[in-house]
């Protein structure tokens, strides 16, 4: 909290605010604090799909007027894009070439070789982000242990390429060969040759993009990455000189999937990097009110207008996992999409949202989503020409959501068309009256997130039982309580600034960077020089993109984790490393690490041999000081019931009146019981008989959630 | 809520909870599983009975194998242990296959759960133990004696104490004791989450009897797959087909009677079983019947006992496909992964729409050898063949049917193995042609780079009997195995010297509709995708070979 004199960034910098941008599928959100922790103030921008830095730099403009802030006072700038999302979904990306090992040009067509669906014969999957007539093989071959088995056929790399750029009219390059997580030399020989030949062309290659072993997944990313290179290079471009146009004259940051800090520079050599962005900055900040109130672990809830999101929290960290999946071909299943291999932040979503259309399956049974209204037309109550019922419809008629106040009251919303949409839709139908078709729709949405996220943390070995809940995104907060209750979570904490949580989010990830290497090897043939080795080199390429943007080196920490199995095991765990011992004393450690980290996940030991499958590190630069979510003027001004309202509570009964309370009237200590409604601009929190919430003294809501109803 | 009568509201709800539950169970079991199978393949299935033995939900991570065999398990183990006998801490097990899922390698795990006034539910897991002793996974029994350790329907746990004998009795059986026991106590726990759930569930909605919820769940499931089946029209459906049963071969007859709101099938006329592990119980027969019903009729319907109860399955004892001790199965799936197929065909004619035409099936081997450090190691290699192709859709390259396996990275399988893969490529014209193509089989070289001998004990199938094609579509192309480019039988063994090249040439999917129907661009298209030559398409569809159908491809 000491001002810019401890970052390493000041020296850049000209001001000492941070501004925080996340894009969203509707909305662009900003959120804006200063040196000394305060929220200066947040904003909501239609995003501009077109051009997104468009609605980027328009929002910066709009918020520093709103603010009176002038831009020379911004330090930085932390921005989420979901770009690359979008990109690989309407594939929009380059014209993609590929060079591969000779033998498995076909791999993507061939495939997983296993169905997603067992009962369904007309699955899909994702297409190849490379169609086969761009993909040319070359000679070459390692073995497992890295050593040549085919030398590179430098002549075939020239003339495949060329054939590609000249014939094919590639515009970018993904260089994928086998057991390349081993030895890169091969791809990085041919890199050079291209580079030679077509200096120009953005090349991404295997080992460098992510070196994990499973060649589908790794190719897949590479070229992922590839694809959207181009793409990400010339958007960062028009941020960065719209932004010096402006007068900007501190650092842009873009996060990452896994919630680091990059630079635009090495977000333009791992594209890929950037998927989920915006939504792992939410997931950083719940971790982050969970260390602030002092709570270990964490599910992090975000409802928006398309999807329900949930990630878990364990001691202050957000779980972590290395696959991806994106762009799905089929329903939103699992299986259909593209296989990815980055570090992300470990998420579950399903298709329930604010905007999740309602209808009724074969059995007659109503289902909310995942088809969705979107922004256009939106749900019925948006009163643009949406006629079917949806989530948020079902939230206005049930009393949840204020006709006039939503968005601040910037946007009107009509309950009677919402009615008319659930009574006509789903209500008539059933034979249900519109109370209880609505309510129908609310609780089987709350049953459908409570049963993904059940899934997700036992999927994990995560106890839901004993964890608190953040709740954020424009719905979470109105569904949490009960959501809560379903999981018998006994804590919600309803953040302030709920509707702009990702945007806060991005201003507090630190920098960082992960990599990792692959090499299987017998625990007992490991030693203590190849520990070192391979330990110093990751760490010194984690810690380069920071040291490369100023951080010094004393503030960069490293965190070491070994993926390990017992001998022929198909799944590794991952073991972290104590973050002081030095690698001469690791291989000591090693067979205790893992006993103890397996019998925590199975209960269990075995008596075979131990493997190393691999070695990761992240480094990251000091973390940012703390910041208030909440603006200065709350709890200091008007009346906090700004008036009360007839919902729909069935614990009590149907109908009842309940309190109507303004958010930013709270004042620290203050509590609220439920049934009561507290509304800010972007969001609502609901809570239901027996919760009883506390205002903390960061101006956070934090309920107990009462016995089942 | 017992207080009044449930509507579609409640029932919506509580039917997702106990979904939810079962899924929750089996998420738990995977994720504490020892056995490949079990994580990797979801060979698993977590199930919930109401108190009176009705099934009314099962886990949406499950294989084809698990329909319909839990509640014949479930009806011999209350047989044996009538509900009023049972106290709360008591868990049962048994793996017999003629009770249970058609091998010894499956056990079943449950346990009543207590609630109110006695037993409110039944829990049951099932899942595929790394070991089970006897001879292995492999189809090398002559007997079912030889296949390893069968338990009879047994106490695990008496009112909480467990039985030690019975411990010791399968330690001494199995040849990774830690991971067997490991993995029955694992059903133990997964059983328990589905207990403490349900009971809470019940608690917290106020419910004492799962009764009226289990009544609406049973009906309406019921009804929306009669309702599937009157839109069928009626009429007898026969079909028969040959398959490999080592050395020999063996028809399949089936013979569908739709009449109305059910069916009944019957598989009279099938052959005798073979003095190999590839016999098929019936319990098996009958699960692979459901599903291609479910298939065919309410591919997204939920799975319970109401789905059930308008089809018939009968097949005659003693013929491969109702295999009785001491006829071996452990291998039952080489020959049971047929009845998807034969079915289908049956009912080609009358809802040609809802079936795929023939698939080329997956093909598993197992490699015995050592690597290079002379590490003894026994490796499973899957490879797929096409898929179908459907009305209106293209059968996928190699994508496995009925069975679903997955296929090991090369780069997770040669360090493995000892083998080297030195190509994996798609297997151009070997999707039969149609207006619908059948997805292609692949080309696999692997070569014994170990340094030892490797043997290679296979049974692969469709090398005598291609995938056949529906509406007038084309068969797919046959598998074979080669080494260093001879043929050689493909069920057995077969030893690999170091440096042999074993070919494996996957079999094709079949194709639907006359190739004739099959536009020009699509054809070029399937040449550009490395799915057919140039040569190949035009002698499949017929077209003049200097037509210009596509580039040719490198």
């Amino acid at each position: 909290m000491s001002g810019s004199s401890a970052s390493p960034l000041a020296s850049h910098a000209t001001g000492s605010l941070r501004l925080g941008v996340d894009i969203g599928g509707t909305f662009t959100d900003f959120a804006l604090v200063d040196a000394q922790g305060r929220r200066v103030g947040v904003h909501k921008q239609l995003t501009t799909p077109k051009d997104p830095s468009f609605a980027v730099l328009e929002g910066t403009r709009r918020i520093l007027d709103e603010t009176g802030i002038a831009l020379a006072d911004l330090r930085e700038i932390v921005h989420g894009t979901t770009l690359v999302t979008n990109a690989l979904i309407e594939r929009r990306g380059a014209r993609t070439g590929m060079l591969v090992t000779q033998g498995f040009r076909d791999l993507f067509d061939i495939g997983k070789e296993q169905r997603y669906d067992l009962f369904d014969m007309r699955l899909l999957f994702a297409e190849p982000l490379v169609e086969r007539a761009h993909r040319a093989e070359v000679p070459e071959r390692l073995r497992h242990d890295g050593s040549v088995l085919t030398p590179l056929d430098e002549e075939a790399v020239r003339q495949a390429v060329t054939r590609l750029v000249e014939h094919e009219g590639i515009e970018a390059l993904a260089i994928c060969y086998l057991h390349a997580y081993a030895d890169d030399a091969h791809e990085v020989r041919s890199r050079e040759i291209v580079q030679a030949l077509y200096p120009q062309l953005p090349i991404s290659h295997s080992a460098d993009v992510f070196p994990y072993r499973r060649e589908f997944e790794r190719w897949t990313t590479t070229c992922a990455n590839a694809y959207a290179q181009p793409l990400v290079d010339s958007y960062l471009s028009r941020l960065e000189d719209g932004l010096a146009a402006m007068g900007f004259a501190g650092r842009l940051w873009v996060i990452g999937s896994g919630g680091g800090l990059m630079t635009p520079q090495t977000a333009r050599r791992y594209p890929v990097r950037l998927l989920e962005s915006g939504p792992a900055a939410g997931v950083l900040m719940s971790a982050r009110f969970g260390v602030e109130s002092g709570r270990d672990s964490i599910l992090s809830f975000d409802l928006g207008g398309t999807t329900a999101k949930g990630a878990l929290v364990r001691q202050g960290k957000p779980l972590r996992a290395y696959t991806f999946e994106a762009a799905h071909a089929y329903e939103y299943r699992s299986g259909s999409g593209l296989l990815l291999q980055i570090p992300v932040i470990d998420m579950t979503e399903i298709g329930a949202g604010g905007g999740s259309i309602v209808s009724l399956d074969a059995l007659g049974r109503m289902r909310v989503g995942p088809r969705s209204a979107g922004a256009d037309p939106g749900p019925a109550c948006y009163g643009r020409g949406g006629t079917q019922p949806t989530l948020t419809d079902a939230n206005l008629a049930l009393g949840y959501l204020d006709s006039r106040s939503f968005l601040g009251g910037r946007m009107a919303l009509d309950v009677e068309a919402a009615k008319r949409a659930i009574g006509d839709g789903v209500g008539k139908t059933l034979g249900l009256s519109l109370e209880r078709a609505a309510w129908g729709i609310h609780d089987i949405a709350n049953e459908d997130i409570a049963r993904a996220f059940r899934m997700h943390a036992t999927e994990r070995g995560f106890d839901y039982r004993n964890c608190s809940m953040v709740a954020f995104g424009g719905g979470g907060p109105i569904h949490a309580a009960r959501i809560a209750r379903k999981l018998r979570v006994p804590h919600v904490i309803f953040p302030a600034g709920a509707g702009v949580m990702s945007a806060f989010g991005m201003l507090s990830g630190a920098q960082s960077f992960e990599t990792m290497r692959a090499c299987p090897r017998a625990l007992d043939r490991l030693t203590v020089d190849e520990i070192a080795t391979v330990l110093g080199e990751l760490e010194a390429e984690a810690a380069a993109p920071l040291l490369a943007c100023g951080v010094p080196r004393l503030q960069i920490t490293c965190e070491r984790r070994v993926d390990m199995r017992y001998f022929g095991q198909g799944h590794d765990i991952e073991v972290p490393l104590p973050p002081d011992v030095a690698p001469s004393a690791v291989l000591g450690l090693l067979p205790g690490l893992f006993a103890r980290r397996y019998r925590e996940i199975f209960h269990a030991n075995l008596p075979g041999p131990v493997e190393i499958v691999g070695w990761k590190v992240e480094a990251s630069g000091p973390a940012p000081e703390r910041f208030m979510t909440s603006p200065n003027s709350a709890g200091v001004s008007g009346n906090t019931i700004k008036g009360e309202r007839t919902a729909w509570f069935p614990s009590l009964g149907g109908h009842v009146t309940c309190p109507v309370y303004e958010r930013l009237s709270l004042a620290p200590g203050m509590t609220i019981t439920g049934p009561a409604l507290i509304e800010e601009p972007e969001s609502t929190c609901l809570l239901d008989a027996g919760d009883i919430a506390v205002v903390d003294e960061r101006y956070n809501l934090v309920a107990e959630i009462g016995a089942a109803s | 809520m017992t207080a009044r009568v449930l509507d579609p509201v409640d029932i919506a709800i509580g039917w997702d909870r106990l979904i939810s539950i079962v899924d929750e169970g089996a998420a738990a079991l995977i994720r504490t599983s020892f056995s490949t199978l079990v994580r990797e393949g979801l060979d698993l299935s977590v199930m919930l009975f109401d108190a009176r033995g009705r099934m009314i939900a099962q886990s949406t991570k499950c294989i084809p194998v698990f329909i319909g065999t839990a509640p014949v398990t479930m009806a011999a183990m209350l047989a044996r242990h009538p509900p009023q006998t049972l106290q709360p801490g008591d868990i049962i097990v048994s793996n017999d296959p003629v009770i249970g899922t058609g091998h010894m390698f499956d056990i079943a795990v449950m346990r009543p759960i207590f609630g109110g006034d006695g037993i409110a539910a039944y829990a049951m897991s099932i899942t595929h133990l790394p070991d089970i002793g006897g001879m292995g996974f492999s189809a090398a029994a002559t007997e079912i004696y030889h296949e390893g350790l069968r338990l009879p329907i047994w106490k695990l746990f008496d009112a909480g104490r467990r039985d030690e004998n019975l411990i010791d009795l399968i330690a001494l059986n199995v040849r990774v004791p830690d991971q067997v026991l490991g993995d029955i106590m694992a059903n133990v726990s997964c059983i328990e989450i589905v207990g403490r759930q349900l009971i809470d569930f019940m608690n917290e909605v106020g419910l004492d009897s799962l009764a009226p919820i289990a009544d609406a769940i049973l009906s309406q499931t019921e009804a929306a797959v009669r309702a599937a089946l009157t839109a069928i029209p009626d009429g007898i459906y026969a079909n028969a087909l040959d398959v490999e049963a080592l050395d020999e071969v063996r028809r399949l007859c089936c013979r569908i009677e739709k009449r109305g709101d059910r069916v009944a099938i019957d598989f009279e006329g099938t052959g005798p079983c073979v003095g190999a592990g590839i016999n098929v119980p019936f319990s098996y027969t009958k699960s692979m019947a459901l599903y291609t019903l479910k298939c065919v009729a309410t591919p997204k319907l939920p799975n319970n006992d109401g789905a059930t109860a308008p089809i018939t399955v009968t097949a005659p004892v003693g013929c491969i496909l109702n295999a009785v001790p001491p006829a071996p199965s452990a291998g039952r799936h080489t020959i049971g992964h047929f009845i998807m197929p034969l079915l289908f065909e049956a009912l080609a004619e009358i809802v040609p729409d809802r079936v795929t035409a023939g698939s080329g099936l997956i093909n598993m081997m197992t490699f015995q050898g050592r690597l290079p450090d002379g590490t003894p190691v026994t490796t499973g290699y899957f490879a797929a063949g096409g898929f179908g192709a459907l009305s209106g859709l293209d059968g996928r390259p190699t994508t496995p049917g009925s069975s679903n396996m997955g296929s090991t990275p090369t780069e997770i399988f040669e360090p493995l193995s000892g083998l080297l893969v030195e190509s994996k490529a798609l297997r151009p014209d070997s999707g039969g042609a149609g207006q619908f193509r059948g997805g292609p089989g692949q080309d696999v070289v692997l070569r014994n780079d170990s340094g030892h001998p490797m043997t290679l004990f296979s049974m692969a199938n469709r090398t005598q009997f291609p995938a056949l094609g529906v509406a007038g579509g084309m068969p797919g192309a046959r598998r074979e195995h080669l080494v260093n480019g001879e043929p050689i039988a493909t069920q057995g063994r077969h030893e690999l010297a170091p440096g042999d090249r074993l070919t494996l040439r996957e079999a094709g999917g079949a194709g639907f509709g006359p190739p004739s129907a099959r536009p020009r661009a699509l054809i070029a298209d399937d040449i550009a995708r490395g799915f057919a030559t140039r040569d190949g398409a035009a002698r499949d569809y017929g077209i003049a070979q200097d037509a210009a159908i596509g580039p040719d491809e490198a």
